[in-house]
């Protein structure tokens, strides 16, 4: 399967919202949509194109926007697909992929809390790795990385 | 034992001391025995009795019996928490294989607190983990002791400077011996509980 | 009957690292669970960043502590693919050595912790006995046991020591009756079969539709393994099957990680015939300077670096012991990676765990779990 490959399916099949469909070392095709037309484009990629595992949800933060990408393996073609979104850097959020792929879930909530994705209709969107309460989004470029601070830890018996 | 004779009432008056059979006195030393069997015939036997004998533990047999006993018995059959907390574990796992086997030193891991008297802390200490290791710690009983196994322990590791991981877990609870290396291999570890025996040793339990 | 909810961990002898399992139960039995991960999340990804890309080959060792081989080389190649960088031919082979070894020791320190949650204690030490042969084959050529930092941006860090293909062949000849015998203690002991049989059931649609990857999904039947798929490396080149088995329960998950050690064995010994013939160089000469770990670039190099090295993205997917690891290397100029960013096996094994542990017993979450093969490490990352 090649980027041609995946763009005539896309079409035949009526996704909306396509920006471009590139080739890319690694994968069949990077597939750019708008993030509007999430919901509706996420279950023709899995039952048109069949990509039913969804391998991993991630955020890039590209400091001007943010990007997430889904990498995507389908069985009978034997390879992979990447799909990626750019997101406002101001509120960025998009659909929720876990009502079409229920591996999302917990990649999605990696990603809410890491780079500070929100995804909307999410069924559980809380903190999976750090303790509830932590309000930063570590993996931003606005959070800088220092050694830590002479600390005394006050341990309080209950 | 002058600091700690107790008191007789003056109301009462001072007996002859009773002479067990054979004509010897039934007791360790001539001082006791006269304060017990003085007691005996009074009001103030409980207190005057338990006065005495924790004076004899707290003065004679711990300095010189007791006291070492369970220093030698604590310090040969130290009791470590069972947990795995990073890539330490595994080398602490190792160290109970077939190659090392940790256990004729005494060491055998408890999956209970309750049970331990050592905790070795085995990996990175997130600061999501570190008020239940502070628990774990309260639980276990006293006297109990600490090894921090690693850099990630020592120091924070290469996670030093990460925004979820404790510089050191000797921020959170008294570390008796710091194991250096990344992991430790098993055999670094097994010189570890070694040394906090000597430490035992010297420093009492 | 009330229903109740019981944490099993952070410190719980079943977890085999430091995780919580949430379970939902109804007197014996279970009827949800949640799984409360992150307590070793270190930041991984995060460090990354201000590393340079040699540098980051350190933290992968820490990443999966039972896998690092599998890990420096899911790494790597992103990273080279990233850069535009190409390794000699030996080194491709000798970092496939590496992962099966890897492989089989990661295998070998399941079923040793595997069945001895189950009761069984002599397997424990049979399997801590011969893991340590092949920590010492990586302990000779790297130098390290369990962190190896062997693999390089554009190769490896040094060729195998001399005798070093011969040593490794006693090994496998020593491993191979061993796991015989394993499979003589397991399968033919009673209380093993009872503990096993018809547990922790997930058939083939639900794996793929909650990304479960690995043996789990293979003790279902189905042959998905990256190495035959989507070939890496040099697995092209090598002859070797893809265990399968049909029951998709814990003997099952036993039943594949076995026949995985016999075809790993099968692997190494063609790497090993192959390395013997094709002496060479392992790291690829003209490698930029400032790759070096300890050196930065400063002035005008820093400068050309910034705006003449290409960018990219590198992306690549492994067959780790655990299932399928993917990593995404993003090079924006510069020594350090942009991001970073990993697919953890166990991370999506686990977050199906409401699927293969809802309706059996509450002594049923060992087995189940440890069939699993959890490794906190990289799953928190």
């Amino acid at each position: 399967m090649d980027a041609d490959e995946v763009r005539a399916k896309l079409t035949g099949a009526g996704a909306p919202g396509i920006l471009s469909v590139d080739p890319f070392p690694g994968v069949a095709a990077r597939v750019r949509f708008s993030p509007d037309s999430a919901a509706p484009l996420f279950p023709i990629v899995r039952d048109a194109l069949g990509f039913p595992h969804l391998s991993t949800v991630g955020g890039i933060d590209w400091v001007e926007r943010y990007e997430v990408f889904y990498l995507l393996w389908s069985d009978t073609a034997k390879t992979y697909l990447l799909l990626s979104a750019d997101l406002d850097a101001k509120a960025p959020h998009i659909e929720t992929a876990s009502s079409t792929w229920p591996s999302a879930n917990w990649h999605e909530r990696e990603a809410w809390e890491l780079v500070g994705i929100g995804f909307d209709h999410h069924p559980d969107l809380r903190h999976l790795l750090m303790p509830d309460g932590y309000d930063f989004h570590p993996l931003q470029r606005a959070f800088k990385l220092h050694e830590p601070e002479e600390l005394e830890v006050k341990v309080r018996h209950v | 034992m002058s600091a700690a004779q107790p008191t007789v009432p003056p109301a009462t008056k001072p007996m002859a001391p009773a002479v067990g059979p054979g004509g010897q006195l039934p007791v360790l030393s001539p001082d006791v025995s006269f304060i017990e069997i003085e007691a005996l015939r009074s009001q103030q036997f409980l207190p005057a009795a338990k006065e005495a004998l924790s004076a004899l533990v707290k003065e004679q047999a711990e300095g010189t019996l007791i006291r070492p006993l369970f220093n030698w018995a604590g310090r040969n059959s130290l009791f470590p928490l069972h947990w795995g907390l990073a890539c330490c574990a595994i080398e602490f796992a190792a160290a109970f294989g077939a190659r090392w086997d940790a256990e004729r030193f005494g060491v055998v891991p408890r999956s209970s607190p309750r049970q331990c008297d050592l905790m070795i802390v085995n990996g990175t200490v997130t600061w999501k983990v570190a008020h239940k290791l502070v628990t774990l710690y309260e639980q276990m009983p006293e006297p109990k002791w600490v090894i921090a196994m690693g850099n990630c322990a020592t120091g924070g590791g290469p996670f030093r400077t990460a925004y979820s991981v404790v510089p050191g877990v000797d921020k959170l609870v008294p570390v008796d011996v710091y194991i250096a290396g990344c992991p430790p291999r098993p055999e670094a570890m097994l010189d570890g509980i070694l040394r906090l025996e000597e430490l035992i040793r010297e420093r009492g339990a | 009957m009330s229903d109740m909810w019981i944490n099993m961990g952070p410190q719980h002898p079943m977890t085999h690292g430091l995780w919580n399992l949430r379970v939902h139960i109804d007197g014996e039995m279970i009827l949800g669970v949640d799984p409360e991960m992150g307590y070793l999340h270190r930041g991984i990804e995060k460090i990354s960043e201000d590393r340079h890309y040699n540098e980051v080959i350190t933290l992968m060792d820490r990443t999966c502590y039972v896998a690092g081989m599998a890990w420096e080389h899911l790494y790597i190649q992103a990273a080279e693919k990233a850069l535009g960088l190409e390794p000699p031919e030996r080194a491709e082979w000798i970092r496939m050595m590496s992962e099966e070894f890897q492989r089989l020791a990661s295998h070998i320190m399941w079923y040793a912790a595997f069945v001895q949650d189950l009761g069984l204690m002599s397997p424990f030490l049979y399997g801590m006995r011969d893991r340590d042969l092949i920590l010492d084959l990586f302990q000779s050529y790297t130098g390290g046991r369990l962190t190896y930092e062997y693999m390089r941006v554009g190769g490896v860090r040094n060729d195998l020591p001399v005798g070093f293909n011969d040593r490794a062949r006693k090994v496998l000849d020593w491993l191979e009756p061993r796991l015989v015998e394993y499979d003589r203690l397991c399968m033919g002991s009673d209380i093993f079969r009872r503990r096993c049989d018809d547990l922790g059931i997930l058939k083939a649609a639900d794996c793929v539709k909650h990304g479960v990857t690995g043996p789990m999904l293979r003790s279902a039947g189905s042959k998905r393994d990256i190495r035959k798929d989507r070939p890496y490396s040099r697995y092209a080149q090598v002859d070797f099957d893809v265990a399968t088995a049909e029951s998709a329960d814990v003997t099952g998950r036993y039943l594949v990680r076995m026949e995985e050690m016999r075809q790993s064995i099968r692997i190494l010994r063609q790497t090993l015939d192959w390395l013997d013939h094709h002496p060479g160089p392992v790291l690829a000469d003209r490698l930029p300077r400032w790759l070096g770990a300890p050196y930065a670039p400063i002035g005008r190099e820093a400068y050309l670096l910034k705006r003449n090295y290409p960018k990219g993205i590198g992306l690549s997917a492994i067959e780790e012991p655990h299932g399928e690891a993917c990593a995404y290397v993003v090079n924006e100029g510069g020594e350090h990676p942009y991001r970073v960013k990993f697919r953890s096996p166990v991370f999506a094994n686990l977050s199906a765990a409401s699927q293969y542990l809802v309706g059996y017993h509450v002594a049923d979450i060992p087995p189940i779990m440890g069939s699993v093969d959890v490794c906190v490490g990289e799953v928190d990352r």
